[in-house]
């Protein structure tokens, strides 16, 4: 947007743009929520078609809300929890795989929490898991990496 | 990524081979960021896949983009969250019923 409007990124959109770019040439599996899909598929095309053509839409699997309502536990938002939820629960239909391998996010509170809270985190998930179906005792859990951390690996 | 060390006068000095490859010149501004991983250096300027997308777009396209990004400008905070929080998911049991079963193998 500040391009077509002949301004400069803001240091966070340099941060975000750069990870982006950065992540989509070592990697083709890049996922959004359902959500971002179709809030982008409602925007103007010239911004969101190239997002869409890079990205896959996940969808939810069964126990995805459970496992986000246990991570409201953890004094994530309910909104965090969700993206957190995809993560492990996060569908993709076409290849039938489940779950990512990180979370790409510029909150940094949201990626350090996750951090400090991961072992308590990682135990509330296998108890939750291993009571659950076979496919679902698999499921393991994402990383959450910042935008600044991508750009380390550059 | 390069390691730089920071000198007695808190000065840091860039490799040659960086001031090449990235363009820069003498009195050239560069910004320090704090973040929870440590300091980073920002060029600014817009990386090469925007700049490829933009590029791309023909002229009409250009006028396009210029017009949706003022329409979205002129928006209230109000209004801008309320396009990013459409379809927003709850996290209720009762919103579960279009969670999708894992096909069993």
């Amino acid at each position: 947007m500040r391009l077509a409007l002949s301004r400069p990124p803001t240091i966070l959109q340099v941060e975000a743009a750069n990870s982006y770019a950065y992540i989509a040439t070592i990697t083709n599996r890049l996922y959004i929520t359902e959500q971002t899909s179709n809030i982008l598929k409602r925007r103007t095309p010239t911004f969101a078609a190239p997002i869409l053509a890079d990205t896959r839409p996940l969808k939810k699997a069964r126990y995805l809300r459970r496992w986000a309502r246990r991570l409201t536990e953890f004094a994530f938002s309910s909104e965090d929890a969700i993206i957190l939820a995809y993560g492990s629960f996060g569908l993709n239909v076409e290849s039938q795989t489940v779950g990512v391998d990180a979370i790409i996010t510029t909150d940094n509170r949201l990626a350090e929490h996750y951090q400090r809270r991961n072992t308590e985190i990682k135990n509330r998930f296998d108890d939750m898991i291993i009571n659950l179906p076979e496919p679902y005792k698999r499921l393991t859990l994402p990383q959450v990496v910042t935008t600044a951390m991508v750009l380390t690996f550059v | 990524m390069e390691k730089l060390t920071v000198d007695a006068d808190g000065k840091i000095t860039i490799p040659p081979e960086v001031i090449q490859k990235r363009g820069l010149h003498p009195g050239d501004e560069l910004s320090l960021v704090e973040s929870a991983e440590g300091l980073l250096v920002y060029q600014g300027g817009v990386d090469d896949k925007t700049s490829a997308w933009w590029n791309s777009l023909d002229q009409e396209q250009r006028l396009l983009a210029e017009t949706d990004a003022r329409r979205y400008e002129s928006l209230s905070e109000h209004d801008r969250d309320a396009i990013w929080n459409q379809d927003a998911d709850s996290i209720e049991a009762e919103a579960e019923r279009d969670e999708i079963d894992l096909p069993t193998k």
